[in-house]
């Protein structure tokens, strides 16, 4: 840290009175502690803008891997022969897994909120797609649209009261929200959900004439939609609206007061995670052919929360790591099923001690700025000419890289 | 003609009176001080004003205007922004996002053009990344645009939320405590930087224990204790002021 980075200051020449200077004194004191605080967080972070995700073999490595990814049907029938189909549906759970918690990343990752019940509109989405399927005879992309906006209809109408609460008694009230679902799912409400049998005989998706039915087209239907979402998902992060999330996140109080309408704000990142359930919903209606309420319980809701924070709240790439760890390692330890949750549990308390932002937390934002700034920016005076409204130099106030070397895992935890 | 006006407005925490009826006015272009003890109930007043706390009484009128029960958003939305007394950066944020946290409520693309990012979007978010460079520059932070918020020297942090306050397009500036500790060069920095604000014709109303600094600054000044306006006119007025002079010396009594 450079010049006076919230040192106490001499007295100032107090017309105001000994009393004054002596709270200025212990407030300036307490601020420094906070600067230090902040500045270690610092570390971590400030780095983000040269990180890696400028560099070109970062991009180059990204494509490669994207391709190898698109023929892995391919790769993985040379490799396991017969028992592909059974690892590509392993890999699709994966998929869908990763599109429900990117949906949940919205919500709990960018906007800070701890909601626990995203198994309820994931089951709005799939009941809505067989209900109008099997009732109504409609085909299944048909229904997507639809399921995708009544679970977030519903979460609208649901969260318009509770978006207020804080933290852990959202939490509950979440965690409500995924029981009334399931129970009313049981007890065959409307006469229209099969009670705890489910429904059954749910229709394939087609797609311009194609229907998808293997397990390899689930592949390439999922993840492509996977691929989607996160471009997406990309795009609004880095946006106004991502944006005011991200404020929100931060500093709610500070947010509000700098003009961030913050309930609304926090009412539409839940509405749009639980309609991008529901679209997942609708996959996994179509996927399955059976859908039944045991399916969206509340150790489902727990799963994703698990995923989004293991990965790193708020960092897609962290959300898709998560995905794979949760979902898809427990199929190498096939014999150890019972004790995933024993496994995962010991996971996340070693994660919170040790790096409770996440394995791959979100980076700092990436802005470029408009043509001219970068001359404009060269031509600011040296810092002895720190004049009046001193246009300081590049890094003349205080550096702001500096990183401090062994610096503890930042991040409020959970 | 009076860009806010105050007229008996109180609030009370529990049994203590925080603010007890203060009824003023600040003119438009002026810039105005209100000092007083601590505790005296001057920070209740700035929140008062932004919408972050509900008088138990009284009337706020901005621009002609009842803002009172108003939320914070849309108080900001016409036209007043304020700093803190305790910095209140978005301190893991960079620079440059804190003071798009300011452009947010001068912005209108909605949900829809941020997850397909249509070309207006793109545009906007164009414009408003220079807009906010050019307060960063107005301020003389454009240099640390990336750094961390929270990285930054203390003096440069008090400016950063100035920048991210002014990127709101207020009318009326309201800074608490702007030059908490800051040293001699910083402060005189910020004098100048006040001044520059006035120029963009935007009316700054200001709380600061440095006493110097108020007299010099400001056109009119606001003297508060316990809760209570006690005095108002120009710094010359208020430094002969008998009520001013004994609340500060009773002061130095109970020390
Ligand atoms: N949110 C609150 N809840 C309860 N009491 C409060 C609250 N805010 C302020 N007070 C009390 O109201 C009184 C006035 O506080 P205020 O912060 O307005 O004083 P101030 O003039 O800004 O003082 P300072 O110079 O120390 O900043 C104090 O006694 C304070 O303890
Ligand atoms: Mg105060």
């Amino acid at each position: 840290m450079t010049q006076n980075n919230g040192h106490p200051q001499p007295a100032q020449p107090a017309q105001a009175a000994g009393q004054a200077s002596d709270r200025a004194d212990s407030q300036a004191g307490s601020q420094a502690a906070n600067n230090q605080a902040a500045n270690n967080q610092a570390g971590n972070r400030a780095q983000a803008p040269n990180g890696p995700k400028s560099s070109p073999l970062y991009g180059i490595l990204t494509a490669l891997g994207i391709l190898i990814f698109a023929f892995l049907p391919m790769i993985l029938s040379t490799l396991v022969g017969r028992s592909t189909p059974y690892w590509l549906d392993v890999v699709n759970t994966v998929g869908l897994y990763t599109i429900l918690a990117l949906s949940l990343n919205v919500i709990l990752g960018h906007a800070g909120m701890f909601h626990m019940g995203h198994a309820a509109f994931f089951a709005i989405g799939a009941y809505s797609t067989a209900i109008l399927n099997l009732t109504y005879g409609w085909s299944i992309m048909a229904t997507m649209p639809v399921a995708t906006l009544a679970a977030g209809f519903v979460a609208l109408i649901l969260a318009w009261p509770i978006i207020h609460l804080r933290g852990d008694y959202l939490l509950i009230v979440t965690i409500g929200i995924v029981e009334i679902v399931r129970i009313a799912l049981t007890n065959n409400i409307f006469g229209l959900t099969g009670g705890s049998n489910g429904l059954v005989g749910i229709a394939r998706p087609s797609l311009f004439g194609f229907r998808i039915t293997s397990p390899k087209h689930f592949f390439y239907f999922i993840w492509t939609v996977v691929g989607l979402t996160i471009l997406l998902f990309h795009w609004l992060e880095n946006s106004r609206f991502g944006r005011a999330r991200k404020f929100i996140k931060e500093d709610t109080v500070a947010a509000e007061n700098m003009g961030v309408n913050t309930s609304r704000y926090k009412l539409m990142a839940f509405v749009v995670g639980a309609a991008w359930a529901g679209l997942a919903g609708t996959i996994f209606a179509s996927r399955m052919r059976t859908i039944s309420p045991e399916t969206f319980v509340f150790s489902e809701s727990v799963l994703l929360f698990t995923i989004v924070i293991l990965g790193g709240k708020g960092s897609q790439k962290g959300v898709l790591l998560g995905s794979f760890l949760v979902i898809g390692l427990p199929e190498f330890f096939r014999g150890f099923e019972d004790k995933r949750l024993l496994v995962f549990g010991a996971a996340l308390v070693v994660m919170m001690i040790f790096r409770p932002q996440g394995l791959l937390p979100s980076k700092q934002a990436h802005y470029k700025l408009p043509p001219g700034w970068a001359d404009r920016l060269a031509q600011l005076p040296k810092p002895e000419t720190n004049g009046p409204n001193g246009k300081r130099p590049p890094n003349g106030g205080a550096p702001p890289v500096a990183k401090p070397q062994n610096a503890p895992p930042e991040e409020n935890g959970a | 003609m009076q860009i806010l006006s105050l007229s008996s407005v109180t609030k009370t925490f529990g049994g203590l009176v925080a603010v007890a009826g203060v009824s003023c006015g600040v003119d438009r272009g002026a810039v105005v001080g209100l000092i007083g003890p601590n505790g005296a109930g001057k920070t209740t007043v700035f929140n008062l004003i932004t919408g972050s706390i509900k008088p138990d009484d009284g009337h706020i009128f901005f621009s002609g205007h009842s803002i009172r029960g108003l939320s914070p958003h849309r108080i900001v939305a016409l036209g007043i922004a304020r700093t803190f007394q305790t910095i209140r950066l978005f301190q893991g944020l960079s620079v440059l996002e804190n003071v798009l946290s300011g452009c947010h409520c001068r912005m209108r693309s909605g949900l829809v053009a941020s997850l397909l990012r249509l070309p207006g979007q793109r545009r906007e978010e164009r414009l408003v990344i220079e807009r906010a460079m050019g307060e960063l520059e107005f301020v003389g932070l454009a240099g640390l645009w990336k750094a961390t918020a929270g990285s930054l020297a203390y003096g440069d942090q008090r400016r950063l939320e100035i920048a991210r306050a002014l990127a709101t397009e207020p009318k009326l500036l309201i800074l608490d405590e702007p030059a908490g500790g800051m040293n001699e060069q910083e402060t005189f920095e910020l004098r100048e930087l006040i001044n520059l604000i006035r120029k963009r014709d935007i009316t700054v109303l200001l709380i600061e224990h440095d006493m110097g600094f108020v007299m010099s600054v400001c056109d009119q000044v606001l003297v508060m204790e316990n809760g209570i306006l006690i005095a108002q006119g120009t710094p010359q007025e208020i430094q002969n002021n008998p009520k001013v002079i004994e609340a500060y010396l009773g002061l130095d009594d109970d020390d």
